[in-house]
C-alpha cells in the first residue's frame, strides 16, 4: 500500500529572531530547518504548529524574493500565538504550507495599484509590497493605504517609512484616532475617507485588499465610487478560522467554497454574494 | 455471476473473509439495535432496523491519532492496522455515505489518514428483505458483493474482482430468483429534492431558519450521527515530552465551529448555524461534488430530540 505524505505532518522550522511590531505583535523570522525555501507565493499562509498547542493560521509576511529566510508578523490573540511570542530565537516551530491560492499577480501587472491594509491585514500585504519593491519593472504605480486603530497599533512601522520615503511607492496611513500627544503625522479617519482624497487614474487600476470584515463594505463601496467597477479590479483576502488548511476540516467555508484552499484570495465577484462572504 | 448461499456457506464466506481482514458484521443489542462490530463466529443479524451507528466513522473515527510529535520536532505517523477491515451487511443508505466521504477525503489533496484504514477495505452490501419487518431495501451495489435476501433464500452478486474472488465455488442461482422481490433502485425522497431546489433558488425566508434555529438546543447530535458529514478540530494532549494530535469530529451546530482568535465569528447566530447544516448539504455540496450531501438515511432525524432532523425539516419547508 503507498500512502502519501501526510497532509498534517508538519516540519520544523528555526526560529532566527524576533522583535516588537506593536504593543500586540510581533515579527518572527524563520528558515526552515533543511534550509530549503517555503516556496510560497504572496498572499498564502502557514499552519503554525506548538506541540500541546496545536495549529493556527498565520499568514507569509515576507516575499519570495527575499530568499529562504521568511516572516510572520503575529498578534497575541489566544494560547498558541501567546506563547509564540514567549519563544526566543533558536526554538524550533513546526509549519505546514504554505497553502492557499496567492495574489493573482498576472492581473495585477496591468495597471496602477491600490494596496488597501486595515489592522493585521498589512502582514500578507507586505509580502506583496516587498514583492512588487524587488521587481518595479513588473509594475505600474503602487499606492499603499493602511488604517489602523491608533499611531500605536500601526504594525511594520520601520517598513512604512522606509515605503513613505521611496520614490517608487505612495505610502499613506490613516489611524482612527491619535492621543492628543502623539507625535504621528498621518491621517486620522478611517480608509475610505483617505482613499476619497486620493488621486490616481482608475483606468485599468486593481485593488487588492486585506483587513477586519467590517473594513470590507465600506472600502469596496468607495472603490466603486471611485470607478473600479466590474470584474476582476478588486481581489481581497479574507480571514477565516482555517484549522486544515486543505480544505478538508470544514471551519472556513463560505457557502461552497473552502477559504484555505479556494482562497484565501478572491476576486470580489466570486465572494460578494455568498451568505458571509464579506 | 449471481450465486447461492446456503447458511453453511455464508458461515463459510464469512471465514474467507475473515482470514485477511478484521471483519465486522451486524450484532443485535440488548435494546433491539444493530450495530457493526467484530465478527463473533456464526450468523450475523442480516435483518432488522438500519445500523445504529454510522458505518463511515469506521474509515472517520469520533477521535484518531493522527501523529505524535515531541519537542524537538520530531513527528511519528501510526502505524497502518495489520489487517484490512471488511463490513458486512451494508445498505444502500450506508454505501452512498462511504462513497461520498471517499470522494470527500480522497480527492486531491488525498488525506493519509483516511486512506490509511480506507485502502482495501471490502464492503459488503445488503438488499432485499432484510429491512425492519422484512421491508424491502433497494440494490445496494456500490460494494465488492451484495447480499440479497429474497423469500426462503440468501443470494450473493460481486460487484468487483474481489468479491468475485470470494465467491468462487459457491453454487450458482437462478437469476429469476430475483423476481421475487422490488429490484427498483433507490431514489431520493421528493421532498429533500424539493427542499433543494427551493433553496437553491433562495426561495427560504430568513423566518423560517430563525424558527427552526429556536429549537435547536445545539447538542450537535445531527452531525454526530451524519454518516457524511466530515468536518473536525484537532486536539492535541501532551505527556512529557511527548505530544499526541488527534482530530475529533466537529459539529457546525456549536457556537465556537468557526469562531476566530481575534473574535469575528461568521456562524455567530442560531440562525446562521441552523440554515448552514442544511445549506452545506442540499447546496453547497451539490455545487461542489454534483451530489446532495445528504444520502436520507435519517439517522439525523432519529437522533434530533427536537425534530428538526433534515428530512422533517424538508418537509416542513416544504409544505411552507
Amino acid at each position: 500500500m503507498t500512502i502519501p505524505a501526510s497532509l498534517y505532518a508538519p516540519r520544523p522550522c528555526r526560529l532566527l529572531e524576533t522583535s516588537d511590531l506593536t504593543p500586540q505583535e510581533k515579527l518572527f523570522r524563520l528558515q526552515l530547518a533543511d534550509d530549503t525555501s517555503l516556496g510560497h507565493q504572496p498572499g498564502q499562509f502557514i499552519q503554525l504548529s506548538l506541540p500541546g498547542l496545536t495549529e493556527a493560521p498565520i499568514s507569509i509576511a515576507s516575499s519570495p524574493t527575499r530568499g529562504p529566510v521568511f516572516e510572520l508578523g503575529v498578534r497575541r490573540a489566544g494560547r498558541l500565538t501567546s506563547a509564540l511570542h514567549q519563544l526566543a530565537p533558536g526554538a524550533t516551530i513546526g509549519i505546514r504550507g504554505p497553502f492557499g491560492r496567492p495574489f493573482q499577480l498576472d492581473a495585477l501587472r496591468s495597471g496602477p495599484l491600490l494596496l488597501i491594509a486595515g489592522g493585521c491585514g498589512l502582514a500578507p500585504l507586505r509580502s506583496l509590497i516587498q514583492y512588487c519593491q524587488d521587481r518595479p519593472e513588473e509594475f505600474g504605480a503602487v499606492h499603499i493605504l493602511y488604517g489602523a486603530r491608533s499611531p500605536a497599533d500601526l504594525m511594520f512601522k520601520d517598513d512604512l517609512a522606509v515605503w513613505q520615503r521611496s520614490d517608487r511607492l505612495d505610502c499613506r496611513t490613516t489611524v482612527d484616532r491619535t492621543p492628543a500627544a502623539s507625535c504621528y503625522d498621518g491621517d486620522t479617519g478611517l480608509l475610505p475617507e483617505l482613499l476619497s482624497r486620493l488621486d490616481f487614474d482608475p483606468t485599468d487600476c486593481r485593488a487588492v485588499l486585506v483587513g477586519p470584515p467590517p473594513m470590507y463594505r465600506p472600502v469596496i463601496a468607495e472603490l466603486r465610487r471611485l470607478g473600479l467597477d466590474g470584474d476582476r479590479r478588486i481581489m481581497l483576502s479574507l480571514e477565516r478560522q482555517m484549522r486544515c488548511g486543505v480544505g478538508k476540516c470544514g471551519h472556513c467555508s463560505i457557502e461552497h467554497l473552502s477559504c484555505c484552499s479556494d482562497g484565501p484570495v478572491f476576486w470580489l465577484e466570486e465572494v460578494e454574494n455568498l451568505r458571509g462572504a464579506l | 455471476m449471481l450465486k447461492q448461499l446456503a447458511e453453511k456457506d455464508l458461515l463459510r464466506l464469512l471465514e474467507r473473509i475473515a482470514t485477511r481482514r478484521r471483519l465486522l458484521t451486524p450484532q443485535r443489542q440488548s435494546d433491539g439495535s444493530r450495530l457493526l462490530l467484530p465478527w463473533p463466529g456464526g450468523l450475523p443479524e442480516l435483518v432488522g432496523t438500519p445500523l445504529q451507528r454510522k458505518p463511515t466513522e469506521i474509515f472517520f473515527p469520533q477521535l484518531e491519532l493522527l501523529m505524535e510529535l515531541d519537542n524537538s520536532g520530531d513527528v511519528r505517523l501510526p502505524v497502518p492496522a495489520d489487517k484490512p477491515v471488511a463490513l458486512l451487511g451494508l445498505d444502500h443508505f450506508d454505501l452512498a455515505a462511504i462513497a461520498f466521504l471517499d470522494r470527500f477525503f480522497l480527492s486531491r489533496p488525498t488525506d493519509d489518514a483516511y486512506l490509511r484504514r480506507r485502502h482495501d477495505a471490502l464492503l459488503v452490501g445488503l438488499s432485499g428483505l432484510a429491512g425492519p419487518q422484512g421491508a424491502t431495501l433497494p440494490p445496494a451495489e456500490t460494494c465488492d458483493l451484495e447480499l440479497i435476501l429474497v423469500p426462503d433464500k440468501l443470494l450473493a452478486r460481486p460487484h468487483a474482482k474481489l468479491g468475485e474472488e470470494l465467491l468462487a465455488g459457491f453454487t450458482a442461482a437462478d437469476p429469476t430468483a430475483l423476481r421475487a422481490i422490488d429490484r427498483s433502485p433507490a431514489e431520493r425522497p421528493a421532498t429533500l429534492l424539493a427542499a433543494a431546489r427551493l433553496l437553491q433558488e433562495d426561495q427560504v425566508p430568513e423566518a423560517f431558519w430563525e424558527e427552526i434555529a429556536a429549537r435547536c438546543i445545539a447538542c450537535g447530535g445531527c452531525n454526530f450521527a451524519c454518516p457524511t458529514c466530515n468536518c473536525f478540530g484537532v486536539q492535541d494532549r501532551t505527556f512529557g515530552n511527548r505530544t499526541e494530535r488527534s482530530r475529533l469530529w466537529d459539529s457546525c451546530q456549536l457556537d465556537a465551529f468557526m469562531r476566530e482568535a481575534g473574535g469575528h465569528n461568521p456562524l455567530g447566530t442560531e440562525t446562521l448555524r441552523t440554515r448552514r447544516r442544511v445549506y452545506h448539504k442540499l447546496v453547497a455540496d451539490p455545487l461542489r461534488w454534483g451530489e446532495l450531501g445528504c444520502v436520507a438515511c435519517g439517522r439525523c432525524d432519529r437522533a434530533c430530540p427536537t425534530g428538526i432532523g433534515m428530512l422533517a425539516l424538508c418537509e416542513d419547508l416544504v409544505r411552507r
